[in-house]
């Protein structure tokens, strides 16, 4: 895509003089800062700006409350290292990215190529509403339908399990099965996006391809092998790449709605604790230590994506 | 083409093929707007009908005074003011700092153009949990606690997806479009407005419905900001069930406002649904 000719600015010399002064020109010269500024301005002071305040943060101690913060050096890291809380939810973070990553990423891609060959079937429309549904929906709302479904009591999933003789369990309170059940939501709200993109991307290529190798006598899995898959890598990597950052802030909704954490913290990950050593404790210099943790290790994770996985990708 | 050249039997074997396939993707599709149905069956249903012996799929006198006993125990009303008023304010200033934006870097050449445009894709790997506690600081110290503004302009430098999928958009526009306008003279701004903004319409539809989408379900940030009962979105007041379901019970009501609260993206997404695709297919997610 890089044959697209860019237009240089101020280059509008066949009708203005080349030498000399001129607003018009000067008006010129500055309008692509000007067009780009308040996009740069507002990612400088809410998105750069804070990592440079929170680390700075992580190395007082304040309740927010308190008008002076105190310097501690260290110690908000260190003692992070100690805190059995804080191990336990990277623990739970963990499991989340070993559970939903494949999910998010491979479940969708099987999906697309289920749907791909009855694309053009009068029903595709409709299936791809219906499987994009949970994905638009807030995360909150679909916890509060799965919380219904989860109801130990009254909800339907132990409905189902008595009426086929077993005893009922308690989906949300008992830690073995709390944070299957976080997963098992996530894994309905997320396929969507993804699917989406998959489809775009296997409707992306293009037509001669696979008609030139049809002609040379391959099946539907050789083309899918050898064609249509290198060629949708660049989107595999990037459903990667952001479904591995997005993840774990993904599920805080999740988490909030159906457990809250527990039991016993069993689905706080990360992101759950940041929350709420800041805002339930309000150890402001604790939590932006943990925000630090989690910026360096969303780059390491990203790095090592990089250096290892994208080799394998094909950009058309 | 090629399919005609087979035998019949192939044929057929790729027919009974499809029936499977289909029933296997319907079978899915069940299965995932199940708890939708569910949903829905719960709002309807009496008291009584909500908590049975047996399951009951479906409620056997069907009522709707879940709806406005809804609006009567939560201030639902205001919740749906909230969210859409929020919604739409976001959604416009994320699109009137990346058209722009996404014009200048697709189209326009200037000193760091490339740098710049790192610096804005670089926001996409850090994740929006570590930017809450420093923007939860100057939000409080701006005095913007409990406010619109506090929820919206924190949140709109996050727009990165949609600055390059703009970008890819306007890229694929044809060169003879921009020339001409140089030929006659026209401003950067004058092609920005005339010329590049009437073309690149189903882009900026698509980017609308999902930047609306997004700010409608936003989470986390709205329920640090939002901390009074009345001033909350849906999507946080959905927090206020959880601490009381033991207490109250009252599942009808609450699926009653689940459904109010998911309907305007369900209809918003199934009407869309062609066009963003095709976005995506045009745009193409490559670097």
């Amino acid at each position: 895509m890089d044959t697209v000719r860019k237009q240089t600015v101020g280059g509008m010399s066949a009708t203005q003089p080349r030498r000399g002064f001129s607003w018009y020109r000067l008006r010129e010269q500055s309008m692509p800062y000007l067009l780009v500024a308040p996009l740069l301005i507002l990612i400088g002071v809410f998105i750069y700006y804070p990592l440079f305040y929170s680390s700075y943060l992580s190395f007082f101690d304040w309740n927010f409350v308190r008008p002076d913060k105190d310097f501690v050096g260290w110690d908000n890291y260190t003692r992070l290292l100690d805190e059995p809380r804080f191990r336990r939810s990277l623990n739970a973070t963990w499991i989340y990215i070993v559970a939903l990553v494949p999910i998010q990423v491979f479940l969708p891609l099987g999906l697309a190529l289920l749907l791909w060959p009855i694309r053009k079937s009068r029903m595709q429309g409709a299936y791809r509403v219906m499987l994009f549904s949970p994905t638009v929906i807030a995360f909150s709302v679909a916890a509060v339908m799965w919380l219904w479904i989860f109801n130990p009591l009254q909800g339907l999933l132990n409905h189902i399990l008595i009426d086929f003789g077993y005893s009922r369990v308690n989906w949300l309170s008992d830690r073995d099965t709390a944070i299957w059940c976080v997963i098992i939501v996530a894994t309905w709200k997320t396929i969507g996006f993804n699917l989406l993109l998959y489809l775009a991307a296997l409707e992306a290529v293009p037509g001669d391809y696979i008609e030139a190798a049809s002609l040379d006598g391959a099946n539907h899995w050789q083309i899918m092998k050898s064609i249509r898959f290198p060629l949708i890598t660049p989107t595999f990597f990037f459903v990667l790449v952001t479904t591995v950052i997005s993840v774990n802030d993904d599920v805080f909704g999740a988490i909030n709605v159906l457990t809250d954490g527990g039991p016993f913290e069993s689905t706080t990950n990360i992101v759950y604790y940041l929350y709420q050593q800041g805002f339930r404790y309000f150890q402001i210099g604790a939590a932006s230590a943990v925000s630090v943790i989690v910026f360096f290790a969303t780059v390491l994770l990203t790095w090592v994506q990089f250096r290892f996985v994208e080799k394998h990708v094909h950009y058309g | 083409m090629v399919s005609l050249s087979r035998p019949n039997g192939a044929r057929q074997r790729e027919g009974i093929g499809r029936v499977f396939l289909h029933g296997f993707v319907l079978v899915l599709c069940v299965l995932t707007i199940f708890p939708f149905f569910w949903m829905l069956s719960t709002s309807f249903k009496v008291p009584n009908e909500v908590f049975t012996k047996e399951i009951m799929w479906l409620p056997k006198t069907p009522t709707l005074s879940n709806y406005p006993d809804a609006f009567d125990y939560f201030p639902v009303a205001r919740w749906f003011w909230n969210s859409f008023g929020i919604a739409v304010l976001t959604t416009a200033g994320k699109l009137a700092i990346s058209v722009p934006a996404a014009f200048a870097f697709a189209r326009l050449s200037f000193k760091y153009d490339k740098v710049l445009f790192a610096t804005v894709l670089a926001t996409m790997i850090v994740p929006g949990v570590v930017t809450v506690v420093p923007n939860y600081v100057m939000v409080s110290r701006l005095g913007w606690m409990g406010t619109w503004q506090g929820v919206i302009i924190p949140s709109l430098p996050h727009t990165a997806f949609y600055v390059f999928l703009l970008r890819q958009y306007i890229r694929t526009l044809p060169q003879e479009l921009i020339d001409a306008a140089r030929v006659d003279g026209a401003s950067t701004l004058k092609m920005l407005t005339q010329i590049i903004l009437p073309n690149i319409r189903p882009g900026i539809a698509v980017v609308t419905i999902l930047s609306f989408l997004s700010a409608w379900n936003q989470y986390l940030w709205p329920l640090l900001i939002l901390s009074d009962f009345e001033s909350k979105t849906l999507a946080i007041g959905m927090q206020f069930f959880t601490s009381n379901t033991e207490s109250a019970q009252l599942w009808g009501p609450m699926m009653a406002t689940a459904t109010i609260a998911a309907l305007p993206p369900l209809i918003l997404y199934a009407l869309a649904q062609k066009q963003i695709i095709n976005t995506f297919v045009t745009s193409g997610i490559k670097g």
